[in-house]
């Protein structure tokens, strides 16, 4: 919408810092506020709506650098979006980025949410809010299956990934094994099976 | 509730947190089995409200689930410990190892770390979803709702907060 002139390639790896003229400079509040936002929207798992505000939205990052980024912060624990936007605030600016991004993630939302979230729970017994909370739990974990078929679907012509997905999901959603057990046991595996050739574009 | 059981809380989210790869809801089924089954500190049907709750009000919803689990446990000092122990050691790992992972993001060690670690993180999202979907004695009704919530996520560009929404709305009806 800002860019009316031809649509912006994605930069090769690593440039992002050597074409400022691409994009406006990412100020600290810029970030404070950009993930504020994320925050607030991040009904049924922010994911979704940090593509969305910081890709397709702000245009900070390419679909490609955001995936890159995604992979890496899947797989470090806890939860991914805090991940990201720590990464992509230390991307653009550093440890203060990484700080502005993350208070913009956390103090305003975990407050709201918090205090709704405890009134809620106090009134979970209403038979009335027991049904909506059935019903919001069952779409919201249909929300999180489909994000990770989606995830899945740029490894559909893998068949070791399409197996290495199956077996972590059967270890700990029908074997219940634990997490730590499944984590140690398929990663080593996956990346020995895994060639080095790039993932096709989708 | 005893001050042993807030300790025994804060201490067994940081752990599940730092080995969270993959995310905090490929850890819900672990917390489950701790809060639920083998200390009793919330009922199966309280800890599916938690999950419904965070899914249903903005913000961080995953640490907001680790807060009102300590809350229930220990009140809001331990709702905000759950809270800090969730985000704070993880963050100080993802900072320090960006710097790493970006400055050889093109080298072909993490090409390939890369391509093998996706599929696993995956599948443990998926099982984070299937696990819940199942949580709190859900029937037929909730699996159809989930099942159409994949479905038109998969198929349409609809807004998912309206999938939410409409799951909500189906079970203040009465109809789940």
């Amino acid at each position: 919408m800002e860019f009316p002139t031809s649509p912006q390639p994605s930069p090769p790896p690593g440039a992002e810092r050597e074409s400022p003229g691409a994009t406006p400079p990412v100020t600290l509040g810029a970030l404070f506020i950009a993930f504020l936002k994320t925050s607030m929207y991040g009904f049924g798992g922010p994911i979704v709506w940090v593509r969305r505000i910081i890709v397709d939205e702000r245009r900070w990052l390419s679909d490609r650098d955001f995936a890159d980024l995604l992979s890496f912060c899947q797989f470090m624990p806890g939860p991914n979006v805090v991940s990201i936007t720590v990464c992509i605030g230390a991307k653009f600016r550093g440890p203060a980025g990484a700080l502005a991004a993350l208070a913009g993630f956390i103090l305003v939302p975990w407050t709201v949410g918090f205090s709704l979230g405890a009134l809620f729970l106090s009134y979970a017994q209403t038979p009335v809010l027991q049904g909506i909370l059935r019903g919001v739990a069952a779409a919201a974990a249909g929300l999180l299956i489909a994000t990770g078929i989606r995830l899945l679907l740029p490894h559909r012509h893998r068949p070791i990934a399409l197996a290495v997905a199956m077996l972590a999901f059967a270890g700990l959603a029908v074997a219940k094994l634990p997490l730590l057990i499944v984590v140690l046991g398929l990663v080593p595996l996956s990346i020995a099976l895994a060639r080095p050739d790039r993932v096709p574009a989708r | 509730m005893t001050p042993g059981a807030s300790t025994s809380l804060i201490a067994h989210v940081a752990l599940l947190a730092i080995i969270s790869f993959g995310g905090v809801p490929g850890v819900l089924p672990d917390l489950r089995d701790f809060v639920v089954t083998a200390n009793g500190w919330l009922t199966d049907r309280e800890f599916a409200n938690c999950f419904a709750i965070v899914q249903g009000i903005p913000g961080p919803n995953m640490i907001l689930m680790m807060s009102l689990i300590g809350w229930k446990v220990g009140g809001l000092p331990v709702a905000i410990a759950s809270a800090l122990v969730t985000f704070g050691p993880p963050c100080a790992l993802s900072y320090t190892a960006f710097h790493f992972w970006d400055r050889f993001r093109d080298a072909a060690w993490q090409q390939r770390v890369r391509r093998g670690l996706a599929p696993v993180t995956i599948g443990l999202v998926i099982a984070g979803g299937a696990v819940m979907a199942r949580a709190g004695d859900s029937g037929w009704p909730s699996l159809a709702v989930t099942a159409a919530a994949i479905g038109l996520m998969l198929m349409t560009r609809i807004n998912p907060l309206w999938l939410v929404a409409a799951g909500g709305a189906l079970g203040g009806l009465g109809a789940l």
